[in-house]
């Protein structure tokens, strides 16, 4: 049987390309333009899925991309709504949360133990008794559910998108379009979206079985679409909305991060259902969906309708009912006058019989499918009266009351919203800056009246956005009848009226819950899970509100809504993860590394070589291999992520001389010094060294992950200080190296002309000259406690230099050494690493720092903390400490010391020490246990090391290895 | 004498087997073994980075520019086209950057003149990775990989963007070549191959891809010897 009506003027379908598809094992056929739901309902299918708790047999409801129970799974895709997901030939589709298909369920048979299943019957579950949660989560694990995860699903990188507007209309109906063509004739880029698969949202379908609204939708579009400025987007989700007007739209494909200079929100309404018994029953469906299936997909959506109305939208939908071959039974309007306006009359004219001041009181099936519906006048209450129950055999119950605005996106850009008593709605009472509302988003039901109010939120937002909008703004006139009835409800003593048809929630359930104490509409929510499903209230919110105003006797503008978060509609999670982006940055001698089978390791941004590993070697051995080559020979390092700043100026000097605890006044040109920096509080935040290349041109170091800090820190103060000097970051610019070692000199006297004897070129001396034909600033350091010669060189010419000296030390078996041989060896010399040998807390005395403090100074930062802090004593000092050689129990860094179960300190740094034979490390520990031969026992696991307090550095106290002879 | 200078993305370019040339001391790919001359049109990222450049900022730096003749241009982010080839962005009410074209212009002079201290004028190194980013679908490139929408920006309004991309700071300029829409992207060196990688990749989704140098820019030199077919 197929219920294809003759083609419609308008439709969606194309009706050359047949496409074939299988839905629970059976074959179908249907169009090009179709969903799933409107070619299985063509064929005759009534029955799409299985609601989520009772397992009851669901229709179509609302055609409109919320009809969770007819979500589909499809191959590794699941949740595909049917509703809207266009068809595609082939697709081979089940419905979701069954065990035996839709048409057997044998989970059916839940809908009998309603009464075992009570409001907040998970929450109930799992409280008590506590013992049976792991089984009560099994069992609901089983039993409920929304498709089926296939973990072999391959990783889609959806890439992201970034986009720009003028005005960003949401919304692609009668106001959406007037606002996007009043916004584009100012001249403003306008781009348009709308979640239906084609532009102009109820012009399409909400015809009152007549044109004009469809020619005034050709009209619209085609002078949108010949306007350059103007972007229409259809099969478009604005998802939500942030901070700036960003707005994440998602279509097929990806997520497009849009920023707007303006937001018209146009995005209409969604039908509300009525509640009554078997309100879900297949063929009982919203009054729109039947609209949209006669004219998007030519689908007569029934053969015998009862329409149950309350506003004039339902009479349309009558109408346009008829226009399809229809037969209506029965207009059963809720409201005791009936309908006064047009649309009422036209009604009447086509013999059609009208039931005012009737409800539905049940709507009732025949195997799955609606039979009849009983029909009963009601009281002044709004009460049934059971006693005039009439049965009026149909195949569709059409259900037209009221509406709900689609307002999660203006709730979300801050509008405050008011209950509007005259329309029975939420409307915005005040707008966030740039945000606008227009249409029936806005109350603005009457057809002609959103079209104006649509060009005036248009002008208004172009306004916003710059534009010149001239001449006065168009007078929208205000509602006088209400489009949505204040209490679509006829109870029945047996229930099954659903509120929720996401979570199969009866008006009982919140009378309940209101009974149970949860009378707050969000604690309501969360009791009863009431617009907690996949659709996210989209169809029972406003009645839950109406059902708790009602039972606490307040107006439901008193009860409020619930907080309408961003993403108002559920996306695929490929689309939220997206193409990730994660910058790291090289230095210039990268090539060289992975040449050499460098280990990375990630220093902040940066990736360093942690060792080079050598085949058939340790890392271990790796490692102090390297450590050896720079103890005996020489070795070269990359040192080039270390922040490099210049600083000129007249009051350079004094600049430094406010930022680190040293002095440097008086630091002579061409030399160089280490610095310590402290924050307010005194707290040790960097180090470096310091190098004058003039009287007013100083080139320092910080440490590698706080040079941008550093940088936008020294910029803060100067904006403060209002010194004569200039900062750049020259980390990029400048790549450096640090050859080390007692063979150092002699390489790199093969390689520059400036004169290396101690004499001439003394420990801590800076020389700006060339190495290997390459201009650099070399300078004498010692962190590795061997002789050792930063070599700082513009960033192009580092290749170049790594060469020079790689070969020029060929002789004496140069070797790369990486991060672990340089952290052993400036460990050996008692160098501490800022960050690692210090914590948020520890100030220079404590960091073992006090001779680099010059508090004689007049003022640097943190002066006065240190000042303060020094009366107070220390919290803690750092110590070094050695292990017995051949020691079986080694700490790790952070292992603690502990004394008579105190915790005493901890270890910052360790590492065996094949100079001196044992291990050696630096722990920051109390101070009354930092005296020479202090016993430090270090829990280990189960176990403690053995370690003394010792003196540093470790190595070569008198610093003999910057005095070896030239 | 060999060039001692190497681009940011020398490793990335020397994978396509490219045919080698050398400008301004640095190796430069002249042609990709794999390149297609047509992606031009479409989308094709050039590496640029051998262009010399310098910058300088602080509150004498427009005074001393103009001092040197080089034309200040009046608005903040904004660039100017020298005289003598290459061009002059301003970053900032007093930083600049000025870069060679590839027949020359002033940056050797400038930088000559920059070593001996001038009050109120900081010279800053720029060590820049710089890549031209050509074609119509250059902007579906940095829709997908820059928030800030400088692709429409109107050429003539020579505006200068500095933003990030795909997370690297970058500075950005349009500057038409042959006729083609072309930007301009300048980044820490250090982030050049992150950035040149990234780009690339998500440039083949659009037709677009890797190009030497002699597409856009002509013959800015001669081919080194035994790289005519790939790798020397």
């Amino acid at each position: 049987m197929t219920t294809r009506l003759p083609p419609v003027d308008g439709e969606w379908i194309d009706r050359k390309k047949s496409l074939g598809f299988r839905f629970e094992g059976g074959d179908f056929t249907g169009f090009a333009g179709d969903t799933p739901a409107s070619a299985l309902w063509a064929a005759g299918v009534r029955t799409l899925g299985r609601s989520f708790k009772y397992h009851r047999p669901r229709g179509l409801l609302s055609a409109a991309n919320h009809d969770v129970n007819a979500m589909v799974q499809w191959g590794q895709k699941l949740n595909t709504r049917a509703d809207v997901e266009a068809l595609v030939d082939g697709m081979v589709l089940d419905a979701i949360n069954t065990q035996g298909g839709v048409a057997s369920d044998r989970l059916r048979i839940l809908n009998s133990l309603g009464r075992f299943l009570p409001v907040g019957f998970y929450y109930k579950a799992f409280h008590r008794p506590k013992a049976l949660a792991a089984f009560w989560e099994r069992v609901f694990r089983r039993l409920t559910g929304l498709g089926r995860l296939d973990f072999s699903t391959p990783h889609i990188r959806t890439p992201k998108r970034y986009d720009y507007a003028d005005v960003l209309v949401v919304g692609a109906g009668p106001s959406g379009l007037s606002a996007a063509l009043a916004a584009a004739r100012t001249g403003a880029q306008v781009v348009v979206v709308d979640e239906n698969a084609r532009i102009g949202g109820s012009l399409v379908y909400q015809r009152g079985g007549a044109a004009a609204t469809l020619d005034r939708l050709r009209a619209l579009e085609v002078e949108l679409r010949a306007m350059p400025n103007v972007s229409l987007r259809p099969a478009t989700l604005a998802a939500g909305w942030y901070t700036d007007h960003w707005v994440p739209l998602i279509d097929a494909t990806r997520m497009t991060k849009l920023r707007a200079r303006a937001v018209v929100v146009a995005g209409g309404v969604f039908e509300q259902p009525a509640v009554f018994r078997g309100n879900d029953v297949p063929g009982v469906m919203l009054a729109s969906a039947a609209q949209r299936l006669v004219y998007r997909h030519a689908v007569k959506p029934m053969n015998t309708a009862v329409a149950l109305v309350g506003n004039a939208d339902g009479y349309r939908a009558v109408l346009d009912l008829l226009a399809a071959g229809v037969t209506v039974a029965a207009v059963v309007d809720l409201r005791p006058a009936g309908e006064p306006g047009p649309f009422g009359g036209a009604v009447r004219d086509h013999g059609v019989r009208v039931l005012a001041g009737h409800g539905v009181y049940e709507a009732v099936a025949e195997g799955d499918r609606l039979a009849a519906a009983l029909v009963c006048p009601l009281d002044a209450a709004g009460n049934a009266v059971t006693g005039k129950v009439t049965r009026i055999p149909c195949d569709g119950l059409v259900m037209s009351v009221g509406w709900a605005p689609a307002a999660a996106m203006l709730y979300q850009a801050g509008t405050r919203m008011r209950f509007d008593p005259v329309t029975q709605q939420f409307v915005p009472e005040r707008l966030g800056d740039g945000i606008f509302a227009a249409g029936r988003v806005n109350g603005v039901h009457d057809i002609e009246a959103r079209f104006l109010d649509g060009t005036r939120a248009g002008l208004e937002a172009a306004r916003h956005a710059g534009r010149t909008v001239e001449g006065p703004m168009p007078v929208v006139p205000a509602e006088t009848v209400a489009p949505s009835h204040p209490w679509p409800f006829v109870s029945h003593p047996s229930g099954k009226d659903f509120v929720d048809f996401d979570e199969d929630l009866q008006t009982k359930d919140f009378a309940n819950a209101v009974q149970e104490g949860f009378d707050n509409i969000e604690l309501l929510k969360r009791y009863s899970t009431v617009g907690m499903g996949p659709s996210q209230g989209k169809h029972s919110n406003m009645n839950a509100i109406r059902i708790l105003a009602k039972l606490r006797g307040m107006q439901p503008g008193e009860v409020g809504t619930t907080t309408a978060r961003p993403f108002f509609h559920p996306v695929p999670l490929s689309h939220l993860a997206g193409r990730g982006f994660h910058p790291h940055r090289e230095t210039p001698f990268h090539p060289r590394h992975v040449a050499l089978g460098a280990k990375w390791m990630q220093a902040g941004i940066w990736l360093r070589p942690e060792y080079y590993e050598v085949a058939g070697e340790s890392r271990e051995a790796c490692i102090r291999a390297e450590v050896r080559a720079v103890r005996s020979g020489v070795g070269l390092i990359d040192v080039g992520t270390l922040g490099k700043l210049e600083l000129r100026g007249p009051d350079a000097a004094k600049f430094l001389e406010r930022v680190y605890v040293g002095k440097f006044a008086g630091l002579k040109p061409g030399m160089t010094r280490y610095g310590v920096m402290v924050d307010e509080s005194g707290v040790v935040i960097d180090d470096g060294v310091i190098a004058r290349l003039s009287d007013e041109h100083f080139y320092f170091t910080t440490t590698t992950t706080g040079s941008a800090t550093v940088y936008r820190e020294l910029q803060r103060l100067n904006a403060e200080w209002n010194m004569e000097i200039g900062i750049v970051n020259a980390t990029g610019a400048f790549a450096a190296l640090n050859l080390a070692g007692p063979h150092s000199r002699a390489v790199l006297g093969r390689l520059t002309s400036v004169d290396l004897t101690h004499a001439a070129f003394p420990y801590l001396g800076l020389r700006e000259t060339e190495v290997a034909g390459a201009p650099v600033r070399l300078m004498r350091v010692g962190f590795v406690g061997e002789t050792g010669y930063e070599i700082h060189v513009p960033a192009e010419y580092a290749l170049h230099v790594w060469d020079a000296i790689m070969e020029a030390g060929r002789a004496e078996g140069i070797r790369p050494f990486g991060v672990e041989a340089q952290r052993m060896l400036r460990l050996e010399k008692g160098h501490i690493i800022v960050g690692q040998d210090t914590d948020g807390l520890t100030t220079p005395d404590e960091a073992a720092l006090e001779w680099a403090v010059k508090m004689d100074k007049p003022f640097f930062v943190g002066q006065r903390s240190l000042a303060i802090l020094k009366k107070r004593g220390p919290r803690q000092k750092l110590v070094g400490f050695a292990l017995e050689p051949g020691a079986s129990v080694v700490p790790k860094e952070c292992h603690l010391v502990i004394i008579d179960g105190a915790i005493k300190g901890r270890v910052t740094s360790i590492g065996f020490s094949e100079a001196l034979g044992h291990h050696v490390g630096l722990a920051l520990v109390a101070p009354d246990i930092t005296a020479e031969g202090t016993a430090l026992p270090i829990r280990v696991d189960n176990a403690y090391a053995a370690a003394r307090v010792v003196p540093l550095p470790f190595y070569d106290p008198a610093g003999d290895r910057q005095k070896l002879p030239d | 004498m060999a060039a001692l200078r190497t681009s940011p993305i020398f490793t990335a370019l020397e994978a396509h087997s490219p045919e080698w040339g050398e400008h301004a001391g640095m190796r430069v790919a002249l042609r990709l073994r794999d390149e297609n001359a047509a992606k031009a049109d479409t989308l094709a990222l050039t590496d640029v980075s051998s262009l010399v450049r310098t910058g300088l900022k602080g509150p004498g730096a427009v005074q001393w520019l103009e001092g040197q003749g080089v034309p200040v241009p009046q608005g903040f982010n904004r660039w100017l086209p020298l005289p003598e080839g290459g061009l002059v962005a301003r970053l900032a009410r007093t930083e600049f950057l000025i870069e060679d074209g590839w027949a020359g212009g002033p940056v050797v002079r400038l930088a000559a003149a920059l070593r001996t201290t001038v009050p109120g004028v900081y010279p800053v190194p720029r060590q820049d990775c710089a890549i031209d980013i050509c074609g119509a679908n250059a902007p579906d490139l940095f829709a997908e990989t820059c928030t800030v929408p400088f692709a429409l920006d109107p050429l003539e309004a020579r505006i200068v963007t500095l933003t990030t991309m795909v997370g690297v700071g970058v500075t950005v300029l349009r500057h038409d070549v042959q006729g083609r829409p072309c930007w301009r992207v300048w980044c820490d060196g250090t982030s050049g191959p992150y950035l040149w990688e990234t780009l690339t990749s998500i440039a083949a989704e659009h037709g677009g891809g890797p190009m030497g140098v002699r597409v856009l820019h002509g013959d800015i030199s001669q081919p080194v010897a035994g790289t005519q077919g790939g790798r020397p």
